[in-house]
């Protein structure tokens, strides 16, 4: 079955570019809410409990904001209490939730992000704008972890063989510096025959083409439409100014409106249409999988 | 007419002093397998570039090179690239991407072809080579038998009408290398590709093939059908060294009949032309040191506490003074037990003594200093200077202590080295510190049977002056010829363990080819030089 993971790249990076652009560029408490929702969903559909792994960053993120911007900032008309001779001011206090929100709500979206994303699917998202480049991408993703590996072989080798004679930092430090140096050559060399093998198959024998095996499928379309017209109206609705806060001296909403509730709406259908995909297809795979 | 014409090739390289080729002149059918054998330096690599035009290296060149009745030089870029495909030694070295599926459409991305047709031709190709499973993998992830194999079939999709492999398996265990070279055969068979292959894979390669070219110093001296070609070279001990065991045999006598070439023609040829009536060698007892170089008592491993147990309970005792074989498949634990015996990696539970000293109780470096040494099996790890001179020094080796002379290479870079000197310099990189224990993994991966006699006489030598050694290897003709006892490996611990007479003698596959061809004729026969002195011992020599 086909999971949120699994639809056209370029359809989901551009769902991920109308998630993320608002949430950075709206200083809306309701707005900033839904998106941070959405993607506390995500991330916990993608990795279930594994998720959990590093989550507490993101509530004390959110408290540092909570309780560090009042402490720093005293604008504001509400004064909630004095410390220190220094007023703590409600607007000062809901602003760094605010601000809070919106840095965990971004750090969480680019982790799914990257989990979603990977390099074969950046590749073919650049790759359209040149071969050459995704080509180029493409070696350097292979010779990293090429590169790291050797690395890690050869100060085994080293230390079993004895270069690291005496047991101190200084001489360490140096063994660490010939390794390195040596796979700066170990490198260059592999690199040639690579540059051999590349021309055997014909590189530079023309324009090059580029292959993906990812495809337009009509659920694609359909996700990438709906995610587009959720987009669109959020961004009218921004444009439109129906959405934003001014926070200080007193926090005022612009005044709402029918746009301003359906542009909430619409971003909310937006931040959820992975875990309704998920969702759907669960199910259809569970009414599949009873008739098989 | 012939698909590869090759006239009056002659080659310098640009900056060389000496001719590399002279006078080659041979073609090849459509549809012909040819190996190619020759011993190190011969000029086998030099000619199968002079047939891929992309691989051609700078110097002087003369003579023809045609594909279909063209000049090589005369081809469009296109069809140069496409059809004549080309297969290199080191399988990592060859991958340019990071996907198993961009890997595959590499090519046919140079050519500029639609996606469609690219689709179509890596799906195919993807579903003949079996490789289905690991299409959407990195390439990382993939074994050297893997990547070897992608090699290959990213070569295929383009579609080329002659393949050209130089040493394609010589980085490749056991099993994998006679999975590609089946897969090579296969290839040939069922679709009429052109093969030109260099090979020290003997006994598994000339089966496959039609024809063979034997070369020594840049010349031909031999190209004819495979049969014909082993029949000739009594009087070539270099390159005799390389064939498969019957080859070698046979060329021990002058019988006259047509060679065998495979373990089956000459388990036949033994039987027809002597006869069994003394059945077995004298046995030479075999007697150990009594003292302990190293123990392993109940030896656990793991590499996270989550993975799988790779040593279970691996408990074995190597004495002073000898040559210790360690045999297994891919995966039995092998490596991971030699890398715990040298203190790189730990185990959860068990005793490892060296010299009856626990492993825990070096402190430091101490291990390392006059004590024990691991030679890992890709010794380009090893190498950290630019030339072999500095290499030497650097680790402080004396020149003069070396069983063997590498003056010769002084100003040379390591890499530059062929693989037997690579391991002979690596090995005198580890000598430097003088170890009591050496232990080698995989020593002779990717040397010709010229450099493997070669480490083996070292390894002796070194063993006489009192070194223990321990080797952890696939190769089982190797561990026949060096070893003292040999110890099978299976599933994390020691199945079996003996001299390599008993040991390969009570194996059915496992063991070398001339035990195979004398299995039942005569007993505990395991080397060439067992098999040649066994049928010359017999009454009246032959039948």
């Amino acid at each position: 079955m086909k999971s949120f993971k699994d639809y056209n790249p370029r359809a989901v990076f551009l769902f991920f570019l109308g998630v993320i652009v608002p949430s950075m560029f709206v200083m809306d408490p309701v707005l900033l809410a839904i998106s941070f929702g959405g993607a506390v969903t995500l991330h916990f559909t993608l990795n279930g409990r594994n998720g959990f792994k590093g989550f507490w960053l993101f509530p004390v993120i959110i408290a540092a904001g909570l309780i560090l911007n009042p402490l720093f900032y005293h604008n504001g008309a509400t004064v909630l209490f004095v410390l220190n001779n220094n007023p703590i001011t409600a607007e000062a206090a809901l602003y760094g939730l605010v601000m809070g929100l919106m840095i965990s709500g971004i750090l969480l979206w680019f982790r799914s992000f990257t989990t979603i994303m990977t390099s074969d699917k950046l590749l073919y998202i650049f790759g359209a704008a040149s071969p050459k480049l995704a080509l180029m991408l493409s070696m350097i993703m292979r010779y990293i972890p090429l590169f790291r590996r050797q690395i890690s072989k050869t100060n085994q080798a080293q230390k079993a063989m004895g270069l690291y004679k005496e047991e101190n930092t200084i001489d360490k430090l140096k063994g660490g510096m010939r390794v390195f140096s040596v796979m700066v050559t170990w490198a260059l060399e592999n690199g040639v025959i690579t540059a051999d093998s590349m021309v055997a198959r014909g590189y530079g024998v023309g324009r090059r083409s580029q292959f993906a095996i990812f495809k337009w499928r009509k659920a694609d379309k359909l996700f990438l439409l709906l995610a587009m017209v959720c987009t669109g109206i959020t961004f009218l609705t921004i444009a439109r100014k129906a959405i934003g806060f001014t926070f200080y001296p007193k926090i005022t909403r612009v005044p709402f409106n029918a746009l301003a509730a359906a542009g909430y709406a619409v971003y909310l259908l937006l931040v959820l249409l992975p875990v309704i995909i998920t969702v759907r297809e669960v199910r259809l795979w569970q009414s599949l999988q009873s008739k098989i | 007419m012939a698909i590869l014409t090759v006239k009056n090739l002659n080659f310098t390289y640009a900056l060389g002093t000496v001719q590399s080729l002279t006078d080659i002149s041979f073609s090849l059918e459509e549809g012909d397998f040819c190996v190619i054998c020759g011993a190190t330096g011969s000029g086998k690599s030099t000619l199968l570039k002079m047939l891929k035009r992309e691989l051609t290296p700078m110097g002087e060149l003369s003579g023809e090179i045609l594909m279909d009745g063209t000049p090589l030089s005369e081809l469009d870029d296109r069809t140069a690239a496409a059809s004549i495909g080309f297969v290199m030694q080191r399988p990592e070295q060859q991958l340019v991407t990071d996907k198993v599926w961009h890997e595959l459409a590499f090519g046919l991305e140079n050519l500029g072809l639609p996606q469609n047709v690219i689709h179509r031709r890596v799906a195919e190709m993807a579903s003949y080579f079996g490789i289905e499973d690991w299409f959407d993998k990195p390439v990382d992830d993939l074994s050297g038998g893997q990547k070897q194999l992608l090699n290959l079939a990213a070569i295929m999709v383009m579609q080329p009408r002659i393949l050209i492999l130089d040493e394609p398996t010589s980085q490749l265990d056991p099993v994998a290398a006679s999975d590609f070279l089946s897969t090579v055969g296969r290839l040939n068979r069922e679709m009429g590709l052109t093969v030109l292959i260099v090979e020290h894979r003997l006994e598994e390669a000339i089966p496959l093939a039609s024809r063979m070219m034997a070369i020594e110093k840049g010349r031909i001296i031999s190209f004819d059908e495979p049969g014909k070609v082993c029949n000739h070279l009594a009087t070539k001990p270099d390159l005799l060294l390389a064939m498969p065991a019957a080859v070698r045999i046979y060329n021990a006598f002058s019988t006259g009949d047509e060679c065998p070439i495979t373990v089956q023609e000459g388990s036949r040829w033994i039987r027809k032309n002597f006869r069994n009536d003394i059945k077995e060698l004298p046995e030479e007892e075999y007697t150990h040191a009594d003292a302990p170089a190293l123990e392993m008592d109940e030896v656990w491993f793991r590499y996270g506490r989550n993975l799988p147990d790779i040593l279970k309970g691996a408990s074995l005792t190597v004495y002073e003074h000898e040559i210790f074989c360690i045999l297994g498949g891919n995966g039995s634990g092998k490596t991971t037990a030699v890398s715990n015996a040298a203190g790189i990696l730990k185990p959860y539970s068990g005793k490892i003594r060296i010299f009856g000293k626990d492993i825990k109780e070096y402190k430091g470096q101490s291990l390392y200093k006059d004590c024990l040494t691991l030679l890992p099996q890709d010794v380009q790890t090893v190498f950290l200077r630019n030339t072999v001179g500095e290499e030497l020094a650097d680790a402080g080796a004396v020149a003069d202590m070396l069983p063997y002379d590498l003056s010769a290479y002084t100003d040379h870079h390591p890499y530059d080295l062929s693989g037997g000197e690579q391991q002979l310099l690596a090995l005198a990189k580890a000598l430097a510190s003088r170890p009591k224990l050496l232990l080698l993994d995989e020593p002779t991966k990717g040397l010709d049977s010229y450099a493997r006699n070669r480490i083996i006489d070292v390894l002796k030598q070194l063993r006489d002056e009192g070194m223990t050694i321990v080797i952890v290897t696939h190769d089982v003709e190797f561990a026949s010829l060096a070893a003292d006892r040999c110890a099978m490996f299976f599933r994390g611990e020691i199945t079996s363990l003996d001299t390599p007479r008993a040991f390969f003698a009570e194996n059915n596959f496992y063991t070398t080819a001339v035990n195979r061809m004398t299995r039942g004729y005569y007993d505990r026969c395991i080397t060439v030089d067992d098999a040649v002195r066994l049928c010359s011992m017999q009454e009246g020599g032959g039948k």
